[in-house]
């Protein structure tokens, strides 16, 4: 079984980047964080670096991938070693916003605008109030004080083992299988969404002007098969001389199947379960958040009764006693 | 007396339906059903609660039922050899056993009918009707509380019985023996809030389970040899074996079939209370008296010498089995008169009276008179029961008073004239006083003892027992029933419970009450000096005497014990019961040359050359040697126990109730007196041999249970609790430690995935 | 010609929808796991419970980029569906965990995980 990249160089980019990160965590001496991160950042450097030379020219990613997988990485690294926990939570902003970026890459651009409006939007706002709320501001004139759990960290060294152990293992696992997968859809496969989709061909059609006088997208093919074959890419009008067909060849570009319609059928159509079953769990969620969050007011029995009476508007008792 | 022939015949008679045998009479059934029908209807009257003496009818009038039938039985089946009546299938099982062999296993509800069982059921249901109609009076102040209670095991016990000696297997006698012992524990544990009466019944329990054992291992063993359990086909093939011994060839007689009897002997001498198993029967007394009189004296005791009757060609076989049993009879008579000489509880003595006078029939069962024994059973079934319903009368009326030394002048107390002539009746039998039936039936055995090889010396050992007999029987009667007027109530006075709770605190404190005994006495003799005498805080105590239902049963009782003497001088072969035994199984074989079992082939044969101590031929000159012997006994009991005056009959001076010259020579006899009051320490020896070892072991089994096994559970217990232990710490409640041992798992198990995979 | 589209062309690994090779894939998983990786380490490091609940979302980043990685390989949009479900289950633990720190914060005026180590053995 071939490795993907040379072990060696797989082994010794995870034993760097272990003892970087293990340097770069918060201590209290301060220590030799930049240098930790200098080698973490290294060692994710020689790793991608010997991907990169394997996989040759015609595979490379786009440069935008290196761009995005370095500022991710970065201020991952950036969210587990800052002490400060509101410049965590910035970081971990960043991350997202990178992470956004390999999705735009990857053709996903509903997930990618989803994931910055979700996360970086809501709940990174949501953890930045908790932060706020949970940490006194310094008064004026003081030095602001860390707080020791956050400077330090615990027992870096087996953290970051457990860690690397894990990663090796996973990468190991992973380059030994993906020169092994092969894809299972073309893009033709792709296009026979747009069987379901006659509103949007005819649309691009007429926009596109590639309807004659009269013609429009037929009913059926005139065998009786159907009359967008987006698989063969065939696509039939009538209302003409006679009915003709339009190939994928003379579609416009206009005609491809977006990534928000893919993704909306594959939820609707192929899942429609999940979208309930999420909202149930958000639902569920809120519940928990606002039982979890309620202040217990303690009251003994004679303030429940005067809040009682208060409610009531009843003042008879008060008056007679 | 008999001869093979006739053995024979009766043998194969059973089997099939030879000449004089084949089907009985079908209502011969009811004499055990009829006690059946009582017990449930008694059943029934228990959870009816009834508050009248409807259970005591109920019992009397089926008693009485199943007696008449009894004897329509024995009528009926005069002239014929042994008929089966079948009431209905039992136990039926056939099968093929591995060699193709048919085999098959019958035990039917069958019911043989022959002399033997007919005699057995003869005194079984008739003294049971007259005992069940003494109980009737006796129990009353029991009505409503254990009386239905008491009739119904009364009436199951007779149904058990019939089955026990009406049997045609040896599995329904086996389940009417244990049927007999069940009910004997029920009776003797009728005071259930007694202890000492729930340790006695145990005791009977427990030591009847070990002959019991016995005799199922020799059931069991029957079936093994002969591949029956029914009589029949065993006496069947026990015929051939008796050809054997007639030949003299004893030798090929299989040794199987010698230790048959054997395991039966060991039976009967648990049930029948013989050594070393008679502990149980002296203890026994604890159960209301008629219970002592019907099941302890009379019936239930004889179980062990009517098995031995009923399979006595089997011990003709043995070679060892007859001597064993005459040996073990006679020491058991001896002992337990001796036992008998020394206790003052009335019925005590008489319960010691009835071992001796089982070991009498065991010896005349094992000396080749079974005439004699069988006679003897049923003397004895008479006037022992008399006796025993005479010390209940005693014991009834005096509040539980059993105390020879606390009663005196019974006899002429105003109401208590039948009690005292019942008792003299009863004593002079079982002293084999001239021309009682005792007198005739035990002659029988000791004569045939004298003149069967080599058992002379259970002949001088059951002539010496006659002699202590004489003086024991009459030592209660000389001080309980004639003499100056005297009595003191015993423990149920003013005492809500009816049990009789004298014998414990005696059996307890023994050796104190013996010592304070006299003092005791002389004061309340000082302080009353007539008959009626109470204690200063009790208030004046009144004996009641005996209603009419006592009186009755006594009367008929004491008739019935001296007629009984009249069955000797009927039929011809030995009186009434040998002519009756003619043709059954307890008949003895006997060879062309005089030889007669195995056991005592090769000895000088029996002839009329005996002679006794150079006298004559012992048949003729027993009557007078037992005679005297008996008379010298009662003198011996008149001189020392006997009240002054009465004319200058009696030649004692007892002036008081207490003491007697007797005491005068207990210094001069030692410790053997007081080793005699403790029954010779038999139970403290089988304390100290069997209960205290099996204490001993019990308790290092105990010790192995508490560590060893219990150890094993613990511990099963205790390693998921030390490996707990020993892993809590790495559950410090961090949430970082889980963590880390989640990705460090879930690493290594990926690890080892990898590893396998490459 | 749309903008998204546009933008799409210019940051497109190759021109959707043609596939994507499987040493390309390579590279989205590296980043994928040591994301992971890091979260892990951030995790199990870290004393803040503020940040080790931000650690579990980084790893939730993580599991997403893989996921549609994966579903580029494919041309497929389950992997999306899937990580709309993170996204999902990401802001639901947000508000329980928030709503938990809170709660912790005001018995212990502390944000460290060490102080409710009682459930110790």
């Amino acid at each position: 079984m071939e490795q993907f990249i040379h072990p060696l160089v797989l082994y010794t980019a995870c034993i760097l980047g272990a003892a970087g990160i293990c340097l770069a965590l918060p201590r209290r001496a301060g220590g030799p964080q930049l240098i930790g991160a200098f080698i973490a950042a290294a060692a994710g450097g020689i790793a991608i670096l010997a991907m990169s030379l394997k996989a040759g020219p015609a595979a490379l990613p786009s440069i935008y991938f290196y761009i995005f997988a370095a500022v991710a990485l970065g201020g991952a690294l950036r969210v587990i070693t800052h002490p400060r926990p509101v410049y965590a939570a910035l970081y971990f902003i960043l991350t997202i916003i990178a992470t956004a970026g390999l999705f735009l890459i990857l053709s996903a651009e509903f997930m990618a605008f989803a994931l910055i409006i979700v996360y970086a939007g809501a709940i990174l706002i949501t953890y930045l109030f908790v932060i706020m709320l949970a940490m006194q501001a310094p008064a004026e004139g003081e030095v602001e004080v860390l707080t020791e759990y956050d400077t330090k960290a615990r027992e870096p060294l087996a953290a970051t083992v457990a860690g690397f152990l894990l990663l090796a293992v996973l990468t190991t696992m992973m380059f030994r299988g993906t020169a092994e997968i092969a894809p299972v859809a073309t893009a033709a496969q792709v296009d026979s969404l747009l069987d379901d989709l006659p509103r949007k061909v005819e649309r691009v059609l007429e926009n596109h002007n590639m309807l004659e006088e009269g013609e429009k997208l037929a009913l059926a093919a005139p065998d009786g098969g159907p009359a967008i074959d987006g698989a063969a890419g065939i696509i039939w009008v009538e209302g003409g001389a006679e009915p003709r067909i339009i190939e994928r060849a003379d579609w416009p570009e206009e005609m491809s199947v977006k990534n928000i319609e893919g993704l909306g059928f594959n939820l609707l159509r192929d899942h429609p379960g999940t979208i309930e079953i999420a909202g149930v769990i958000l639902l569920m969620a809120m519940l928990g958040a606002v039982v979890l969050s309620r202040k217990q007011v303690q009251m003994d029995e004679e303030a429940k009764m005067r809040q009682a009476r208060l409610l009531s508007g009843d003042t008879s008792g008060e008056a007679g006693a | 007396m008999g001869d093979l022939n006739g053995l024979l015949s009766t043998v194969g008679a059973g089997s099939v339906d030879a000449a004089g045998g084949g089907a009985g009479p079908w209502w011969a059934v009811l004499v055990p059903l009829l006690p059946l029908l009582s017990a449930v209807l008694c059943g029934v009257c228990a959870a009816a609660k009834v508050k009248s003496k409807l259970p005591a009818w109920i019992t009397v009038g089926c008693l009485a039922g199943s007696f008449v039938t009894a004897v329509m039985m024995f009528m009926s089946i005069q002239g014929h050899g042994a008929l089966t009546t079948t009431a209905f299938e039992w136990i039926n099982f056939n099968w093929t056993a591995p060699g193709g062999e048919a085999q098959s296993f019958i035990a039917n509800f069958g019911l043989r009918l022959d002399n033997l069982t007919g005699l057995w059921m003869l005194f079984v249901t008739g003294l049971a009707t007259l005992i069940a109609l003494y109980a009737s009076e006796y129990m009353s102040h029991d009505v409503g509380k254990g009386y239905s209670r008491f009739f119904f095991a009364f009436s199951l016990f007779v149904f058990a019985m019939a089955c026990l000696v009406m049997a045609d297997n040896l599995i329904l006698l086996y389940l009417g023996w244990e049927g007999v012992g069940l009910c004997s524990y029920l009776l003797i544990g009728y005071f259930y809030t007694k202890p000492s009466a729930v340790a006695a019944a145990k005791k009977a329990f427990i030591v009847n389970r070990i002959g019991d054992l016995f005799l199922a291992l020799g059931i069991m063993l029957c079936y093994v040899h002969f591949g029956s359990v029914e009589y029949a086909v065993i006496f069947e093939k026990t015929a051939p074996y008796l050809a054997m011994l007639q030949e003299g060839r004893i030798g090929d007689i299989p040794a199987l079939v010698q230790l048959i009897p054997a395991l039966l002997m060991i039976g009967a001498f648990g049930k029948s209370a013989q050594l070393p198993l008679y502990v149980w029967l002296p203890d026994a007394m604890e159960g209301p008296t008629p219970v002592s009189a019907l099941i302890h004296a009379a019936t239930m005791v004889t179980a062990g010498v009517f098995l031995i009757a009923r399979t006595y060609p089997l011990f003709l076989v043995s070679e060892y089995a007859l001597p064993v049993v005459a040996w073990i009879g006679a020491l058991t008579a001896l002992l337990a008169a001796t036992i008998g000489m020394a206790q003052f509880d009335i019925k005590r003595i008489m319960a010691y009276s009835t071992v001796s006078q089982l070991g009498y029939m065991f010896c005349g069962l094992a000396v080749l008179s079974a005439t004699g024994g069988v006679f003897h059973v049923v003397t004895h079934a008479f006037f022992k029961a008399l006796l025993f319903l005479c010390c209940g009368a005693v014991m009834h009326g005096f509040a539980g008073q059993l105390d020879l030394r606390k009663l005196s002048g019974v006899m002429s107390m105003k109401g208590w004239g039948i009690v005292g002539v019942g008792m003299l009746v009863g004593c002079l039998n079982l002293a084999g006083f001239p021309f009682t039936a005792g007198y005739f039936s035990k002659d029988m055995i000791l004569a045939e003892s004298f003149v069967t090889p080599g058992m002379a010396p259970i002949g001088w050992i059951l002539l010496l027992t006659a002699g202590l007999t004489a003086y024991y029987t009459f030592r209660v009667f000389f001080r309980v029933f004639v003499g100056p007027q005297h009595a003191e109530p015993g423990e149920e006075f003013h005492a809500e419970d009816p049990a009789h709770g004298a014998d414990v605190a005696e059996e307890e404190h023994f050796a104190e009450e013996a010592r304070h005994a006299h003092g005791h006495s002389a004061r309340g003799h000082d302080g009353h000096p007539h008959g009626d005498h109470a204690h200063g805080n009790h208030g004046h105590f009144h004996p009641h005497a005996p209603g009419w239902a006592i009186n009755t049963v006594l009367a008929i009782l004491a008739v019935g014990s001296l007629l009984a003497a009249g069955l000797y001088f009927m039929g011809d072969h030995g009186g009434f019961v040998g002519s009756k035994l003619h043709g059954t199984t307890a008949e003895i074989v006997t060879t062309a040359e005089g030889h007669t079992a195995a056991a005592y082939l090769g000895n000088e044969p029996h002839a009329g050359e005996h002679s006794f101590l150079g006298l004559g031929d012992p048949h003729k000159v027993m009557y007078y040697v037992s005679a005297v012997v008996g008379f010298i006994g009662i003198a011996i009991a008149a001189v020392l126990h006997g009240p002054k005056g009465l004319g200058g009959l009696m030649l004692g001076s007892r002036t008081e109730a207490a003491r007697s010259k007797a005491d005068n020579l207990l210094p001069a006899m030692g410790p053997i007196a007081k080793w005699a009051q403790h029954k010779w320490y038999v139970d403290e020896f089988y304390d100290l041999v069997i209960y205290r070892p099996l204490r001993g072991i019990s308790h290092v089994f105990r010790l192995i249970d508490q560590f060893v096994v219990d150890g094993f559970v613990a511990l099963a217990g205790w390693l998921p609790r030390a490996i707990g232990r020993s892993v809590r710490p790495l559950q410090n409640g961090e949430l970082h430690g889980y963590a880390v041992g989640m990705a460090g798992g879930i690493a290594v198990l990926l690890l080892i995935v990898l590893l396998a995979v490459s | 010609m749309n903008t998204m589209t546009d933008l799409t062309h210019l940051l497109a690994q190759t021109g959707f929808p043609d596939s994507m090779g499987s040493a390309t894939l390579a590279h989205y998983l590296f980043v994928s796991a040591a994301m992971f990786a890091i979260g892990l380490i951030g995790f199990v490091s870290r004393r803040n419970l503020i940040i080790m609940f931000l650690c579990t979302e980084l790893m939730f980043q993580a599991a997403g980029i893989a996921l549609i990685a994966f579903g580029r390989f494919h041309l497929d949009f389950t992997g999306q569906t899937f990580v709309i479900f993170v996204l999902t289950v990401a802001a639901a633990e947000a508000a329980m965990a928030l709503a938990l720190v809170v709660l912790l914060f005001r018995r212990k005026e502390s944000l460290d995980a060490g102080e409710w180590a009682e459930l110790k053995g």
